[in-house]
Protein backbone atom coordinates (compact mmCIF):
# COMPACT_ATOMS: atom_id res chain seq x y z
CA UNK A 1 0.00 0.00 0.00
CA UNK A 2 0.50 3.38 -0.33
CA UNK A 3 2.24 4.97 2.78
CA UNK A 4 3.49 8.25 1.83
CA UNK A 5 4.18 9.91 -1.36
CA UNK A 6 8.17 11.35 -0.72
CA UNK A 7 10.20 14.02 -2.79
CA UNK A 8 10.57 14.15 -6.79
CA UNK A 9 7.15 12.32 -6.53
CA UNK A 10 9.06 8.71 -5.56
CA UNK A 11 6.22 6.34 -4.17
CA UNK A 12 6.70 4.45 -1.00
CA UNK A 13 5.11 0.74 -1.02
CA UNK A 14 4.92 -2.14 1.67
CA UNK A 15 2.48 -4.61 0.33
CA UNK A 16 3.17 -6.91 3.05
CA UNK A 17 0.95 -7.95 5.88
CA UNK A 18 2.15 -7.15 9.21
CA UNK A 19 2.49 -11.01 10.54
CA UNK A 20 4.90 -11.50 6.96
CA UNK A 21 7.00 -8.22 7.80
CA UNK A 22 10.97 -9.40 7.02
CA UNK A 23 9.37 -13.54 6.02
CA UNK A 24 9.55 -11.71 2.50
CA UNK A 25 13.16 -10.58 2.96
CA UNK A 26 14.44 -14.01 3.64
CA UNK A 27 12.72 -15.31 0.47
CA UNK A 28 14.40 -12.48 -1.57
CA UNK A 29 17.54 -13.89 0.40
CA UNK A 30 17.24 -16.78 -0.75
CA UNK A 31 17.31 -15.60 -4.40
CA UNK A 32 19.70 -13.22 -3.91
CA UNK A 33 21.97 -16.47 -3.22
CA UNK A 34 20.32 -18.76 -5.77
CA UNK A 35 21.45 -15.87 -8.26
CA UNK A 36 25.12 -15.48 -6.54
CA UNK A 37 25.72 -18.81 -7.34
CA UNK A 38 24.20 -18.62 -10.67
CA UNK A 39 26.63 -15.11 -10.94
CA UNK A 40 29.93 -17.02 -10.08
CA UNK A 41 29.67 -20.19 -11.58
CA UNK A 42 28.44 -18.11 -15.35
CA UNK A 43 31.62 -15.79 -14.43
CA UNK A 44 33.79 -19.16 -14.04
CA UNK A 45 32.76 -20.43 -17.09
CA UNK A 46 33.33 -17.38 -18.98
CA UNK A 47 36.93 -16.95 -17.45
CA UNK A 48 37.49 -20.99 -18.79
CA UNK A 49 36.05 -20.89 -22.34
CA UNK A 50 36.19 -16.56 -22.70
CA UNK A 51 32.99 -17.10 -24.54
CA UNK A 52 31.31 -13.80 -23.94
CA UNK A 53 27.22 -15.71 -23.67
CA UNK A 54 28.70 -16.51 -20.29
CA UNK A 55 29.77 -13.12 -18.61
CA UNK A 56 26.54 -11.70 -19.98
CA UNK A 57 24.39 -14.06 -18.34
CA UNK A 58 26.55 -13.26 -15.34
CA UNK A 59 25.79 -9.84 -15.31
CA UNK A 60 21.56 -10.70 -15.84
CA UNK A 61 22.17 -13.15 -12.58
CA UNK A 62 23.99 -9.79 -10.45
CA UNK A 63 21.15 -6.70 -11.91
CA UNK A 64 18.60 -9.54 -9.84
CA UNK A 65 20.81 -9.55 -7.18
CA UNK A 66 20.93 -6.15 -6.46
CA UNK A 67 17.73 -5.76 -7.29
CA UNK A 68 16.57 -8.48 -4.20
CA UNK A 69 19.50 -6.27 -2.35
CA UNK A 70 17.32 -2.77 -2.95
CA UNK A 71 14.34 -4.52 -2.30
CA UNK A 72 15.38 -5.87 1.01
CA UNK A 73 16.84 -2.61 1.51
CA UNK A 74 13.59 -0.99 0.98
CA UNK A 75 11.29 -2.96 2.87
CA UNK A 76 13.56 -3.09 6.28
CA UNK A 77 13.75 0.44 6.25
CA UNK A 78 10.15 0.46 6.63
CA UNK A 79 9.43 -2.87 8.41
CA UNK A 80 12.53 -1.96 11.26
CA UNK A 81 12.70 1.65 10.99
CA UNK A 82 15.23 1.33 14.12
CA UNK A 83 18.00 0.31 11.64
CA UNK A 84 18.30 4.36 11.07
CA UNK A 85 19.31 4.49 14.79
CA UNK A 86 22.54 2.07 14.46
CA UNK A 87 25.62 3.88 13.85
CA UNK A 88 25.77 2.69 10.37
CA UNK A 89 22.19 4.11 10.12
CA UNK A 90 22.82 7.19 12.04
CA UNK A 91 25.87 8.49 9.53
CA UNK A 92 23.56 7.91 6.84
CA UNK A 93 20.95 9.76 8.17
CA UNK A 94 23.41 12.71 9.09
CA UNK A 95 25.10 12.51 5.63
CA UNK A 96 21.78 12.73 4.21
CA UNK A 97 19.91 15.13 6.56
CA UNK A 98 15.68 14.78 5.92
CA UNK A 99 16.22 10.75 4.23
CA UNK A 100 13.20 8.98 6.46
CA UNK A 101 12.62 5.32 6.04
CA UNK A 102 10.10 6.47 3.52
CA UNK A 103 12.54 8.12 1.07
CA UNK A 104 14.58 4.88 1.70
CA UNK A 105 12.11 2.70 0.48
CA UNK A 106 11.30 4.82 -2.58
CA UNK A 107 14.61 5.09 -3.89
CA UNK A 108 15.06 1.11 -2.89
CA UNK A 109 12.37 0.15 -4.56
CA UNK A 110 13.58 2.50 -7.69
CA UNK A 111 16.41 0.51 -7.77
CA UNK A 112 14.74 -2.84 -7.31
CA UNK A 113 12.41 -1.84 -10.92
CA UNK A 114 15.45 -0.90 -12.63
CA UNK A 115 18.09 -4.05 -11.64
CA UNK A 116 14.83 -6.52 -11.94
CA UNK A 117 14.12 -5.28 -15.67
CA UNK A 118 17.82 -5.17 -16.67
CA UNK A 119 18.31 -8.42 -15.32
CA UNK A 120 15.43 -9.93 -17.33
CA UNK A 121 16.06 -7.75 -20.41
CA UNK A 122 19.48 -9.53 -20.20
CA UNK A 123 18.45 -13.06 -20.02
CA UNK A 124 15.55 -11.92 -22.84
CA UNK A 125 18.95 -10.84 -25.02
CA UNK A 126 21.07 -13.92 -24.12
CA UNK A 127 17.75 -16.45 -24.48
CA UNK A 128 16.91 -14.55 -28.14
CA UNK A 129 20.76 -15.25 -29.39
CA UNK A 130 21.21 -11.26 -29.82
CA UNK A 131 24.82 -10.42 -29.92
CA UNK A 132 26.37 -7.16 -29.32
CA UNK A 133 26.49 -6.93 -33.19
CA UNK A 134 22.96 -6.28 -33.07
CA UNK A 135 23.99 -2.73 -31.09
CA UNK A 136 20.92 -0.48 -32.05
CA UNK A 137 18.55 -3.15 -30.98
CA UNK A 138 19.85 -3.57 -27.95
CA UNK A 139 20.55 0.19 -27.47
CA UNK A 140 16.21 0.60 -27.81
CA UNK A 141 15.90 -2.65 -25.38
CA UNK A 142 18.06 -0.55 -22.97
CA UNK A 143 15.71 2.34 -23.54
CA UNK A 144 12.93 0.63 -23.17
CA UNK A 145 14.27 -0.64 -19.24
CA UNK A 146 14.72 3.28 -18.35
CA UNK A 147 11.19 3.95 -19.43
CA UNK A 148 9.83 1.20 -18.30
CA UNK A 149 11.26 1.94 -14.87
CA UNK A 150 10.32 5.57 -15.04
CA UNK A 151 6.55 4.64 -15.73
CA UNK A 152 7.02 1.96 -13.22
CA UNK A 153 7.66 4.86 -10.54
CA UNK A 154 3.84 6.29 -11.85
CA UNK A 155 1.94 2.77 -11.19
CA UNK A 156 3.56 0.17 -9.25
CA UNK A 157 1.56 -2.43 -11.30
CA UNK A 158 3.75 -1.58 -14.88
CA UNK A 159 6.92 -2.86 -13.01
CA UNK A 160 5.27 -5.77 -12.73
CA UNK A 161 3.29 -6.25 -15.59
CA UNK A 162 6.83 -5.41 -18.21
CA UNK A 163 8.23 -8.28 -15.78
CA UNK A 164 5.65 -10.45 -16.58
CA UNK A 165 6.02 -10.00 -20.39
CA UNK A 166 9.91 -9.88 -20.18
CA UNK A 167 9.39 -13.60 -18.33
CA UNK A 168 6.79 -14.72 -20.71
CA UNK A 169 9.04 -14.72 -23.76
CA UNK A 170 12.03 -15.85 -21.18
CA UNK A 171 9.84 -18.91 -20.42
CA UNK A 172 8.87 -19.53 -24.33
CA UNK A 173 12.26 -19.37 -25.37
CA UNK A 174 13.69 -21.91 -22.30
CA UNK A 175 10.36 -23.99 -23.72
CA UNK A 176 11.64 -24.00 -27.21
CA UNK A 177 15.45 -24.54 -25.80
CA UNK A 178 14.03 -27.60 -23.75
CA UNK A 179 12.41 -29.19 -26.48
CA UNK A 180 15.47 -28.66 -28.48
CA UNK A 181 18.22 -30.04 -26.05
CA UNK A 182 15.67 -32.82 -24.17
CA UNK A 183 17.09 -32.92 -21.32
CA UNK A 184 15.05 -33.16 -17.31
CA UNK A 185 17.86 -30.02 -16.38
CA UNK A 186 17.03 -27.85 -19.08
CA UNK A 187 12.84 -28.61 -18.26
CA UNK A 188 13.40 -27.75 -14.46
CA UNK A 189 14.56 -24.15 -16.05
CA UNK A 190 11.81 -23.51 -17.86
CA UNK A 191 9.33 -24.80 -14.95
CA UNK A 192 11.62 -22.57 -13.08
CA UNK A 193 10.79 -19.43 -15.11
CA UNK A 194 7.17 -20.86 -15.93
CA UNK A 195 6.80 -20.46 -11.81
CA UNK A 196 8.63 -16.63 -11.79
CA UNK A 197 6.11 -15.80 -14.21
CA UNK A 198 3.04 -16.82 -12.24
CA UNK A 199 4.90 -15.16 -9.44
CA UNK A 200 4.72 -11.75 -11.58
CA UNK A 201 1.19 -12.53 -12.53
CA UNK A 202 0.31 -12.30 -8.49
CA UNK A 203 2.29 -9.54 -7.65
CA UNK A 204 0.34 -7.61 -10.36
CA UNK A 205 -2.64 -7.99 -8.15
CA UNK A 206 -0.89 -6.98 -4.91
CA UNK A 207 -3.11 -3.86 -4.01
CA UNK A 208 -6.15 -5.45 -3.81
CA UNK A 209 -5.18 -8.12 -1.13
CA UNK A 210 -1.99 -8.52 1.02
CA UNK A 211 -2.63 -11.94 0.94
CA UNK A 212 -1.89 -11.90 -3.02
CA UNK A 213 1.03 -10.40 -2.04
CA UNK A 214 2.45 -13.46 0.58
CA UNK A 215 1.33 -15.95 -2.15
CA UNK A 216 3.40 -13.87 -4.94
CA UNK A 217 6.45 -14.13 -2.78
CA UNK A 218 6.13 -18.34 -1.94
CA UNK A 219 5.56 -18.64 -5.16
CA UNK A 220 8.62 -16.93 -6.50
CA UNK A 221 10.57 -18.92 -3.68
CA UNK A 222 9.63 -21.98 -5.06
CA UNK A 223 10.41 -20.59 -8.82
CA UNK A 224 14.05 -20.16 -7.31
CA UNK A 225 13.98 -22.97 -5.83
CA UNK A 226 13.53 -24.75 -9.22
CA UNK A 227 16.53 -22.99 -10.71
CA UNK A 228 18.42 -24.84 -8.07
CA UNK A 229 17.55 -27.75 -8.87
CA UNK A 230 19.75 -27.96 -12.53
CA UNK A 231 22.58 -26.92 -11.05
CA UNK A 232 22.90 -29.16 -8.42
CA UNK A 233 22.22 -31.75 -10.46
CA UNK A 234 25.09 -30.63 -12.44
CA UNK A 235 27.28 -30.46 -9.47
CA UNK A 236 26.20 -34.23 -8.81
CA UNK A 237 27.96 -36.03 -10.89
CA UNK A 238 31.49 -37.43 -10.12
CA UNK A 239 34.66 -38.15 -12.20
CA UNK A 240 34.41 -41.17 -14.20
CA UNK A 241 37.97 -42.42 -12.83
CA UNK A 242 39.16 -45.30 -14.63
CA UNK A 243 42.70 -46.20 -13.73
CA UNK B 1 22.90 -29.61 -42.10
CA UNK B 2 26.72 -27.35 -41.46
CA UNK B 3 28.21 -28.69 -38.39
CA UNK B 4 29.81 -26.13 -36.24
CA UNK B 5 33.40 -25.78 -36.20
CA UNK B 6 34.89 -26.94 -33.34
CA UNK B 7 36.72 -24.63 -30.45
CA UNK B 8 39.90 -25.36 -29.01
CA UNK B 9 38.22 -26.55 -25.44
CA UNK B 10 36.12 -29.06 -27.59
CA UNK B 11 38.88 -30.56 -29.27
CA UNK B 12 40.84 -30.85 -25.98
CA UNK B 13 37.50 -32.59 -24.95
CA UNK B 14 37.11 -35.06 -27.67
CA UNK B 15 40.84 -35.97 -27.54
CA UNK B 16 40.71 -36.66 -24.07
CA UNK B 17 36.72 -38.40 -24.37
CA UNK B 18 38.25 -40.21 -26.89
CA UNK B 19 41.22 -41.43 -24.45
CA UNK B 20 38.34 -42.30 -21.91
CA UNK B 21 36.15 -44.58 -23.86
CA UNK B 22 39.74 -46.49 -23.78
CA UNK B 23 40.04 -46.90 -20.30
CA UNK B 24 42.29 -43.78 -19.97
CA UNK B 25 45.36 -44.88 -22.45
CA UNK B 26 45.40 -44.71 -26.54
CA UNK B 27 47.58 -45.44 -29.33
CA UNK B 28 48.72 -42.34 -31.37
CA UNK B 29 47.35 -43.69 -34.17
CA UNK B 30 43.99 -44.13 -32.62
CA UNK B 31 44.04 -41.04 -30.82
CA UNK B 32 44.80 -39.53 -34.75
CA UNK B 33 41.82 -41.72 -36.46
CA UNK B 34 39.32 -40.58 -33.27
CA UNK B 35 40.53 -36.95 -33.23
CA UNK B 36 39.40 -35.96 -36.90
CA UNK B 37 42.49 -33.76 -37.06
CA UNK B 38 45.59 -33.39 -39.47
CA UNK B 39 48.47 -35.07 -37.76
CA UNK B 40 50.63 -31.50 -36.94
CA UNK B 41 47.60 -30.05 -35.79
CA UNK B 42 47.27 -33.48 -32.87
CA UNK B 43 50.97 -33.52 -32.31
CA UNK B 44 50.36 -29.64 -31.31
CA UNK B 45 47.54 -30.44 -28.85
CA UNK B 46 49.36 -33.64 -27.80
CA UNK B 47 52.20 -31.29 -26.92
CA UNK B 48 49.52 -28.81 -25.13
CA UNK B 49 48.55 -31.42 -23.22
CA UNK B 50 51.41 -32.95 -21.93
CA UNK B 51 52.96 -29.32 -20.86
CA UNK B 52 49.35 -29.23 -18.64
CA UNK B 53 49.86 -32.94 -17.27
CA UNK B 54 46.81 -33.80 -18.75
CA UNK B 55 48.31 -36.73 -20.60
CA UNK B 56 51.78 -38.36 -20.26
CA UNK B 57 53.58 -40.58 -23.05
CA UNK B 58 55.07 -43.93 -21.61
CA UNK B 59 56.40 -46.64 -24.31
CA UNK B 60 54.65 -50.01 -23.65
CA UNK B 61 56.40 -52.96 -24.88
CA UNK B 62 58.25 -50.73 -27.35
CA UNK B 63 55.06 -48.63 -28.74
CA UNK B 64 54.45 -45.23 -27.86
CA UNK B 65 51.22 -45.15 -25.61
CA UNK B 66 49.45 -41.91 -24.27
CA UNK B 67 47.48 -42.04 -20.65
CA UNK B 68 45.45 -39.83 -19.27
CA UNK B 69 46.40 -38.15 -15.89
CA UNK B 70 44.17 -37.08 -13.65
CA UNK B 71 44.11 -33.57 -14.54
CA UNK B 72 42.84 -34.48 -17.69
CA UNK B 73 39.79 -36.35 -15.99
CA UNK B 74 39.19 -33.49 -13.65
CA UNK B 75 39.44 -31.25 -17.39
CA UNK B 76 36.92 -33.48 -19.18
CA UNK B 77 34.13 -33.07 -15.88
CA UNK B 78 34.72 -30.15 -15.99
CA UNK B 79 33.65 -29.57 -19.18
CA UNK B 80 31.11 -31.55 -19.28
CA UNK B 81 29.57 -29.62 -16.59
CA UNK B 82 29.81 -26.40 -18.33
CA UNK B 83 27.64 -28.16 -21.48
CA UNK B 84 25.64 -29.26 -19.46
CA UNK B 85 25.09 -26.04 -18.17
CA UNK B 86 25.02 -24.10 -21.15
CA UNK B 87 22.75 -26.58 -22.56
CA UNK B 88 20.27 -26.38 -19.53
CA UNK B 89 20.63 -22.34 -19.11
CA UNK B 90 20.08 -22.11 -22.85
CA UNK B 91 23.09 -20.14 -23.78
Amino acid sequence: MVFESVPYGLPSYVFSPNWFYGFDSIIELIAILVSILLVYYSYKCFKLTKEKKYLYFSAAFLSLTFGFIAKIIGTLAIYKPSITRTALGSSIHEAFTGLTPYNINAIALVMHFFFMLLGFMILFLIISRLTWKNQRVIALLVYFVFIATWLSIIHYQLFYFTSFVLLSLITYSYYQNYREVKSKKAGFVTIAFGILLISQAFFVFVIYSRIVYVLAELIQLLGFVYLLIPFILIFRKRPRIIK
Amino acid sequence: MIEKRRGKLEIIADILSSMQKKEGRIKPTHLLYKSNLSHSKLKEYINMLLEKGMIEEKLVKGKKMYFMKDQGYKFLLEFERIKEFSDSFGL
